[in-house]
């Protein structure tokens, strides 16, 4: 909206807008965007969207080709699989589950990596390089490794898997807080707030954190691709998602039972995984760029 | 020097040292009774075996430390218990597996290198220009298809729709090579068998699939890595400087970009190590490759508690073993590097 303006007074974006100006400029990042908030929304109004219920048979439209294939119908858009379950709710379900899954372990990786983060760059000695080895440790181990001795120990499950994905995504977390705590507890604006008198707890809460929020956003889109990969990667395998559950790497599994027959089993479930990967990834590195720019300005 | 060389040594033993007492509380964390899980025996097996010979010395009345003490002198004597199911000595068949398994990933890692390296300069060079958004589209796109989809669809097209490679396994069964070193090229060269040309081309055909769903995830993860950093290294002073006295394009390129842009990317490449076995690990399951994923996944599905526990000793010690040896010949060569970086892709 451009308006008349009649004083010649200078604006100065917050941080924040400026970031989001220079997000605004990359347009695949904003096609990413829209594709992310997508999800979302299925994520959140998923009942409302699937036109059936995810695990309702019906006997009678087994394995019903995609709309687009001579033989489909419209009332099964995405076609149904072997058991004549509607496989566009099925997806929807799916993606509902995989993205609010993989939320919810970035959520709790964050929230416990930050803490261990800002102990480890807070403190000094033997604390921090203990915190620091056994992360080292446990991130140059493989997620799937991780996973299948807790899945040993707890049983497979979904819930359980989750314990092993979130065990795994917390190392990043902690380095990039330990790292960015570290390079500003060197800087004048802390040192001020220290002469005020601030405690270790004011200081990183009230100086050091309202810095962080970026680069944390930025970490956790990444993490919530890994997650995402990582928690379908295990349903694929039938370690996480068990077999009627619609997760979206539980329903590939299922898919490659009929595979010879119904390819669509298995292209649209990894279709929407794929899509749901790159604009998770897209919005992550436009905003990587779009904080790059900004800090070269 | 030497004081790096003693504190990585003294880093990797601690860290060995956790490893052992961590699959030696599996036995216990696990269901089943602990004597079971750590040799894979059945009680009453066991029992059988004592009576036969004195000199089996099983004392489950043993303090816990003793316990340790017992298995890790049987660790390194090689002897690591039997797997439930197949009844065979796990260090043979882990022995047999974690080959394959390097195998496979060592040849992604190759390929992924010989494209995604050329490829990510030349991204770098043509920065912000038509050449560098495609390879960065394309990148974005490679490293975000998962890889048991890509399998999957590489092989309904190249092997179900086409029919000109492969399903899955190593080897036609028609074919009988005899396992040296466990890695299954090496082998067909080294056998005496007839006509090896038309058994290496078996092999090859079986490896192509494979290798390409783990090398394309691979290769655009270096392609961005490599990019990063001579974007990074083609922006510093010292290139400006070299510019400055008159040297082409090419030739600051051939005596400062190239060398310096590389050292910044090694570390990167280390640290993606953990996600290149993960993703072999999974495409073993898909194609049935005699691979340590596809046996510890096998292990889960039949609850196979003590090959997991030997079988995560294996692949943890190689992981950490490996890794710490890159970051170790990195900080003897690079004396810039002050501490372990970590970066972005």
């Amino acid at each position: 909206m451009a308006r008349f303006n009649l004083y010649q007074e200078e604006q100065h974006p917050s941080p924040l807008q400026y970031t989001w100006l220079e997000f605004q400029k990359n347009h695949i990042a904003m096609g990413g965007l829209v594709c992310l908030m997508l999800f979302i929304l299925i994520t959140i109004f998923c009942p409302l969207l699937a036109p059936f219920e995810p695990n309702l048979q019906k006997t009678g439209n087994i394995l019903v080709p995609p709309s687009w294939d001579p033989n489909g119908g419209i009332s099964h858009i995405f076609g149904t699989d072997g058991l004549g379950r509607d496989i566009l709710s099925r997806v929807l379900y799916g993606c509902r589950m995989t993205f609010g899954i993989s939320i919810l372990l970035v959520v709790f990786a964050l929230l416990i990596g930050v803490g261990l983060g800002a102990t480890a760059g807070m403190s000094k000695g033997f604390r921090s390089s203990f915190v620091n080895h056994t992360l080292d440790s446990i991130q140059a181990i493989p997620t799937i490794l991780i996973a299948i001795i807790i899945i040993a120990i707890l049983g497979t499950g979904l819930v359980n898997s989750m314990w092993a994905i979130a065990l795994a995504l917390i190392p990043q977390f902690v380095h990039q807080t330990r790292d960015f705590v570290r390079r500003e507890l060197s800087k004048e604006y802390v040192m001020a707030a220290r002469l005020d008198g601030a405690s270790k707890i004011q200081l990183f809460v009230r100086s050091i954190l309202p810095n962080m929020g970026e680069t944390l956003v930025m970490q956790a889109t990444l993490a919530l691709s890994i997650a995402i990969l990582d928690i379908s990667a295990l349903g694929f395998l039938n370690l996480g998602a068990q077999t009627p559950s619609s997760e979206l790497g539980a329903l590939l599994s299922q898919g490659i039972e009929v595979v010879y027959i119904a390819p669509w089993n298995i292209a649209l479930p990894g279709g929407a995984l794929f899509l749901m990967v790159v604009s998770v990834n897209i919005v992550g590195d436009g905003l990587r760029s779009a904080l790059r720019n900004r800090l070269l300005h | 020097m030497v004081n790096i060389l003693l504190r990585y040594t003294n880093l990797i033993i601690i860290t060995l040292f956790i490893l052992s007492l961590l699959s030696f509380s599996l036995a216990y964390l696990f269901p089943g009774n602990p004597i079971e899980v750590l040799t894979g025996l059945k009680l009453e097996e066991l029992q059988k075996l004592q009576n036969q010979s004195a000199n089996i010395a099983y004392k489950p009345e043993g303090s816990v430390l003793s316990q340790y003490g017992h298995y890790m002198s049987e660790l390194f004597s090689g002897n690591w218990g039997v797997s439930f199911n197949s009844g065979q000595p796990l260090y043979e068949e882990i022995m047999l597996s974690l080959p394959a398994s390097i195998e496979l990933s060592a040849y992604a890692l190759t390929l992924s290198l010989l494209v995604g390296l050329p490829l990510g300069f030349l991204a770098a060079l043509r920065h912000h220009r038509a050449t560098d958004y495609t390879l960065l589209s394309i990148s974005v796109v490679g490293y975000s298809i998962p890889v048991f989809w890509l399998a999957l669809i590489l092989i309904l097209v190249f092997s179900l729709q086409f029919g000109w490679l492969p399903l899955s396994g190593r080897l036609s069964l028609i074919f009988e090579v005899p396992s040296n070193t466990g890695f299954v090229l090496l082998d067909i060269l080294l056998a005496d068998i007839e006509d090896k040309p038309s058994v290496f081309l078996d092999a090859f055909r079986h490896l192509i699939l494979p290798t390409l769903s783990i090398a394309i995830v691979t290769t655009t993860l270096i392609l961005r890595i490599t990019r990063r950093s001579v974007i990074e290294t083609l922006n510093s002073e010292f290139i400006q400087a070299a510019y400055a006295r008159g040297l082409t394009t090419r030739q600051v390129l051939m005596r400062h970009g190239i060398r310096n842009a590389l050292v910044p990317i090694l570390p990167l490449l280390a640290m993606q190590f953990p996600t290149l076995l993960t993703n072999a690990m999974i495409v073993e399951t898909i194609f049935s490759w005699p691979g340590i994923g596809n046996w510890l996944i096998q292990a889960i599905y039949q609850q196979d508690y003590s090959a997991i526990r030997a079988g995560m000793l294996a692949v943890s010690v190689f992981v950490v073993i490996f890794t710490m040896s890159i970051d170790m010949f990195l900080r003897l060569t690079d004396p810039k590097r002050k501490k372990i970086e970590r970066g972005t892709i």
